[in-house]
């Protein structure tokens, strides 16, 4: 079982979070002209690196704050975690 | 044809959460001890559960609910006789008490334009736990790191309990005592699952 470190409540096992996904995706700026293609790209496409991975995670069960993580998809070591409006101390 | 509303008919009494699951007596390998557990329902609690709006720009250190401070530091609970108000997140907490006039200071104290106030007195389900061994049933179905003095009293958790998130609220130290609160509905559940752990150690229901 994976410790993650919540930014917020510190160590806690894993069997409290949910995994949200890529981190690094962009919704398509609002407003704007999108095409098809783009949209796919935001909803449906996703890299599927080997190695390390920044990426979503939600505390909740916890204090139900989304945070962002830095892992290893193939060693599952997290490197980092840190407040969405904050970066990797990396 | 629809039905007239009766009037007189009688007012349906408060049934409490774990009315037909917590029975009084004593259970599990009790005799030849005596330092068995305790397990009690805690019943006609206020429960508050306040949220700070993001747009909000109160500065959370000069608010003063019944002499208590808001705690700011994660996990932390601040407390008193009347009422225990517990850190859930940034900016969200959860307020205990037995007194139900507290409700109007509430109201005032935590106005609509900064905070979401929500009563979620008749949603939760609240056991109390004491005993020498409480922290050794609640290790049996929590991931929380209950060891090294990692969590102390007037610490408080939001976590999972054999898969039911709860709410863990460290009361006191010998012998330990603590507040778990879970979901009304899942309240059954979490009892059993609760008094299957304590079994072992004995326990009486009170």
């Amino acid at each position: 079982m994976l410790e993650i470190k919540c930014p917020y409540c510190g160590k806690r096992s894993q069997n409290e979070f949910s995994y949200g996904g890529d981190a690094t995706v962009k919704r398509p700026t609002l407003g704007e002209e999108i095409s098809t293609e783009d949209w796919d790209n935001f909803v449906y496409f996703r890299d599927n690196p080997r190695g390390k991975h920044t990426e979503l995670w939600h505390h909740v069960s916890g204090c139900r704050q989304w945070f962002k993580a830095s892992r290893d998809t193939a060693t599952h070591e997290i490197f980092d975690t840190c407040k969405m409006n904050e970066a990797f101390n990396e | 044809m629809a039905r007239e509303l009766d009037l007189n008919m009688p007012v349906i009494e408060n049934i409490s959460p774990l009315h037909f699951d917590h029975k009084l007596g004593f259970y599990g390998d009790y005799e030849n001890k005596d330092d068995i557990l305790k397990l009690t329902e805690v019943k006609e609690l206020s429960i508050f559960q306040i949220a700070k709006f993001k747009k909000s720009s109160v500065d959370i250190n000069q608010i003063i609910f019944n002499n208590l401070k808001l705690p700011t530091k994660s996990l932390t609970v601040t407390s008193d006789n009347i009422a225990r108000i517990l850190w859930l997140g940034p900016d969200t907490w959860l307020i205990v008490s037995r007194d139900k006039k507290l409700i109007e200071d509430i109201h005032n104290i935590f106005n609509e334009n900064d905070f979401a106030v929500t009563d979620i007195s008749q949603s939760r389900a609240v056991i109390e736990i004491s005993g020498s061994k409480s922290k050794d049933v609640l290790k049996k179905g929590s991931p929380l790191n209950f060891n090294n003095d990692m969590f102390k009293p007037n610490n408080c958790a939001n976590t999972t309990y054999n898969g039911i998130n709860i709410i863990i609220d460290f009361i006191s130290e010998k012998p330990d005592c603590f507040n778990l609160f879970a979901l009304r509905s899942f309240g059954g559940s979490f009892y059993h699952s609760i008094t299957d752990s304590c079994l072992e150690y004995g326990y009486e229901a009170i």
